[in-house]
């Protein structure tokens, strides 16, 4: 849409979300809507992230703090289960990482370029509770 | 729940108040958000009424201000469905960021505005102060000259704003206490071809239309505001002047009552003129009337359309004209009245050798007599004979003290 | 009446579909968002929607993205309450005539703003709408400060806050007025349902948002928001914050039902209640409380929050 002319735009400068029909979306999951390329779900932040979050799923006992504290919509929990991070949305503020509370923390933060497989492959043990 | 129709005589007297008041009833308007104010109250009373007698069966939103009542109407505009409110004076410069707003949006809205002069000194009393303020703000402007007028343009203005090729708000204006409380003779529709007229609401872009949201109301910067802005110019310069012709027209074959974007009185081998607006046409074009027995062939031009602007109209019908008066009703605050400016435009690139002068007058509701008009006439013909202006271009007239005169 | 929405657990919580996108514009951390799924989510109802202008709204619908699922509209800074008033109003019409697209629907209403776009400036549209009782729900989401614009002092500004028009200097510790009332004063409309939220006790919250969403009438919501850019913390630590906000008693929670009827509905445990400066020390906009000359209002912070905490529990008991 970079270099539209001023009679290619809905008048009013209104925007819609999805195309066509939107459904019952409060029952409709984000991979199951049709989003126009005006929903900021077309778009990316990930060039925001400094830090991002990698998730160790061995680790998660699916308590889902990550997924109501996460502020951009980024922990993606189907059936009750985590099961990854949208990294098209995720800022990389760390808050899913703060309230973890599995020991060893489920979800860790690493500089954006650091490698998935090799951050799980050496992730951190269980911590001892001092007292 | 059904509401009750009103069985009206084919003439009723009613002041232009209660001839909006009816208007907005027989367009049976959903949603009504308005705050009252001196000299518009009649408005939304006149309303109110109805909707306690069962002749209405929208909502009444009483709000605690008039920004407030144009945010509700922009909210149920959005909503999808028919809107209006009234104001005037003070309560137009309070609402003034939302005009914008609705404009912008593209939220068909009606608003009656009963002129009236803006403080300090307050005064409660008719001028166009207000109606030029809001001038720039995308609304399209009527102006009703009596009560007949502030009836009949109330229907006009809900047709071409609620089109989809518009989308564009209107204001229909008439003059505080001189149009608003004054009682004329007012030729009626009965509600069911008042209704025909307007038609059932058709929405559009609508928030309550739950298979399709919406988003109303973005930001944009400079990457894209210029584009949105330019597009509701191009719209009120392209579409809606043909649109307000076609609802003329049609309006004229259900009632009779032929309305144009500028409305000439003898106009037809005028060689002086006078432009202006609201109740001061009809008291210029009886005074024309009495120039002509004098020999001076004088017309008057009224602006029915104040936006968009009848720039080419203008040009078309003074072309041939020696000498014309702009006569505007508010305080220019350093600069020439803004019928004069918008007259100079629209005659400065054509071969017209037309004489310009401009008259400040009736701020704060003071009369302007047939002897004002008599004397501005006589002084359009002395420049007509003498082919210059002999007066400075920019006059007041009707204020007490010494001459004011300037430019 | 529309059904609520069956929220037993966390896990239940998380199968909703939201309704509000990522890659919106709000600073990493925000709690904003955290408050607006929390309330979206609370419901399976339609959503009408609108907000003043403030972080949310300027983060979440800057052209040509929108981060809006449902239908909603931002007109001006102080008029997202009467925005939605609107559109309920023209709601009633459309069913009374009989022209809704879709009858069946039951939508709810509900306007966001800032505490600039609150407290402030729109102060007078709020309470116009809870006076007249349009069945809609106002959410504040209270960050103390307009952040938007970059950190400017707001009636909601507590004493001893550094802010930029109140900034703490050689000769002065900041904001000098105590935060406004806000609750007490909107519960003074005798309005249904008032009721003060934090993100971080989502259950507690989101009972009380579906509680707002029953109630036909006016809902008032206060969410405390901490802002990391003008609270200054690490944006990582936005629900430590939110802990020790609620944790300390600074930010009771509490619901006032028809004005007079107050219920604390978070009640810490005595050992478990944060001292006040834990919560003042954690925040860089507090960071000048902490030299020797304004160490007393570290004292009188925690005497006026213990006093506030007295007071709650006094209108608790006796239900007036």
């Amino acid at each position: 849409m970079a270099n539209t002319g001023w009679d290619e735009f809905e008048i009013g400068a209104m925007l819609r979300t999805f195309e066509g029909e939107a459904g019952n979306i409060a029952g409709t999951l984000q991979e199951d809507r049709k989003y126009t390329e005006n929903s900021s779900f077309s778009a990316s932040v990930a060039d925001w992230r400094i830090e991002k979050p990698i998730f160790a799923k061995d680790y998660c006992i699916d308590c889902q703090f990550c997924w109501i504290y996460c502020p951009d919509i980024s922990i993606i929990s189907r059936d009750k289960k985590m099961i990854g991070i949208d990294m098209d949305h995720c800022k990389g503020c760390g808050i899913c990482v703060e309230v973890c509370p599995t020991n060893p923390k489920s979800l860790l933060m690493f500089p954006e370029l650091a490698d998935e497989e090799t951050e799980i492959a050496q992730w951190p043990a269980k911590e001892k509770k001092e007292k | 729940m059904a509401f009750d129709k009103m069985e009206l005589r084919d003439i009723e007297v009613w002041d232009g108040n209660f001839a909006a008041a009816q208007a907005l009833r027989q367009c049976q308007v959903d949603v009504v958000s308005a705050y009252p104010i001196t000299p518009s109250t009649p408005i939304v009373e006149g309303y109110a009424k109805f909707k306690s007698d069962n002749y209405v069966e929208g909502e009444y939103v009483m709000v605690e201000s008039e920004h407030a009542a144009m945010s509700g109407c922009i909210g149920a505009a959005a909503a999808g469905g028919r809107v209006a409110t009234a104001t005037s004076s003070q309560g137009l410069a309070l609402m003034a960021e939302t005009l914008y707003q609705a404009s912008g949006m593209r939220l068909p809205i009606v608003l009656n505005i009963v002129n009236r002069a803006l403080a300090a000194p307050l005064n409660v009393n008719g001028d166009h102060s207000d109606m030029y303020m809001v001038r720039d703000s995308g609304w399209i402007q009527f102006d009703a000259f009596c009560p007949q007028e502030a009836y009949d343009l109330n229907f006009i203005a809900f047709k071409v704003s609620e089109d989809h090729a518009v989308r564009t708000p209107a204001i229909v204006n008439q003059d505080g206490f001189m149009t608003s409380h004054t009682a004329q003779g007012v030729h009626t529709m009965d509600d069911d071809t008042a209704f025909s007229f307007v038609g059932e609401f058709k929405p559009m872009n609508d928030m309550l239309d739950f298979e399709h949201p919406v988003t109303h109301g973005v930001q944009t910067e400079e990457d894209w505001h210029f584009e949105h802005k330019a597009r509701q110019h191009n719209d009120m310069m392209t579409i809606v002047p043909g649109k307000i012709d076609a609802a003329f027209e049609e309006f004229a074959k259900l009632t009779g009552r032929k309305y144009n974007q500028i409305e000439q009185y003898d106009m037809d081998d005028a060689d002086v003129a006078v432009v202006c607006m609201g109740t001061s046409v009809e008291t210029a074009r009886e005074v024309a009337r009495e120039m002509r027995e004098k020999g001076i062939k004088a017309g008057v031009i009224g602006i029915r359309v104040f936006r968009p602007f009848p720039f080419m109209a203008i040009a078309e019908a003074l072309k041939d004209v020696k000498a014309v008066a702009a006569l505007d009703r508010s305080a220019p605050g350093g600069t020439p009245g803004a019928l004069f400016n918008e007259i100079a435009g629209s005659l400065f690139n054509s071969d017209s050798k037309m004489l310009l002068s401009g008259y400040i007058y009736g701020l704060g509701g003071r009369d302007l007599t047939k002897k004002h008009l008599v004397d501005l006439y006589t002084e359009l013909q002395a420049n007509a004979d003498a082919g210059k202006v002999l007066t400075q271009q920019q006059q007041f007239i009707g204020v007490r003290g010494p001459k004011l005169a300037y430019l | 009446m529309s059904e609520m929405k069956k929220i037993k657990n966390l896990k239940e919580f998380s199968t909703s579909a939201d309704r509000f996108e990522g890659a919106n514009l709000l600073c990493p951390g925000c709690a904003h968002s955290i408050i607006v799924r929390e309330v979206l989510n609370a419901t399976n109802d339609d959503l009408v929607l609108a907000a003043s202008t403030g972080c949310l709204e300027v983060c979440t619908a800057v052209y040509p993205y929108t981060s809006w699922d449902a239908s909603w509209i931002h007109i001006g800074f102080e008029n997202g309450s009467t925005a939605v008033a609107g559109a309920e109003a023209m709601y009633k019409a459309l069913k009374t005539k009989g022209r809704l697209k879709q009858p069946d629907r039951n939508p709810k209403f509900v306007a966001f703003g800032g505490d600039g776009a609150s407290y402030d400036i729109g102060f007078q549209w709020i309470s116009g709408c809870m006076e007249r009782n349009h069945d809609m729900m106002y959410v504040v989401l209270d960050n103390e400060v307009y952040a938007n614009t970059g950190g400017q002092r707001s009636s909601s500004t507590p004493i001893g806050s550094s802010a930029t028009t109140t900034p703490a200097g050689s000769i002065s510790y900041g904001e000098t007025r105590n935060k406004k009332d806000m609750m007490g004063i909107m519960a003074a409309h005798n309005i249904p349902y008032a009721a003060q939220v934090a993100p971080n006790k989502w259950k507690d919250m989101v009972k009380k948002i579906q509680k707002g969403f029953a109630t036909e009438g006016a809902v008032f919501i206060n969410a405390v928001s901490p802002c990391t850019t003008e609270w200054k913390f690490d944006p990582k630590d936005t629900m430590h914050l939110t802990d020790l906000a609620t944790d300390s008693l600074v930010f009771p929670l509490y619901e006032v039902i028809d004005g007079h009827e107050l219920n604390i509905t978070y009640r810490p445990k005595e050992k478990d209640i944060v001292p006040v400066e834990e919560y003042l020390a954690a925040q860089g906009r507090f960071r000048h409380l902490f030299k020797d000359q304004y160490k007393y209002l570290i004292k009188e912070w925690q005497e006026r929050v213990d006093a506030n905490w007295a007071y709650l529990n006094r209108r608790e008991e006796a239900r007036v």
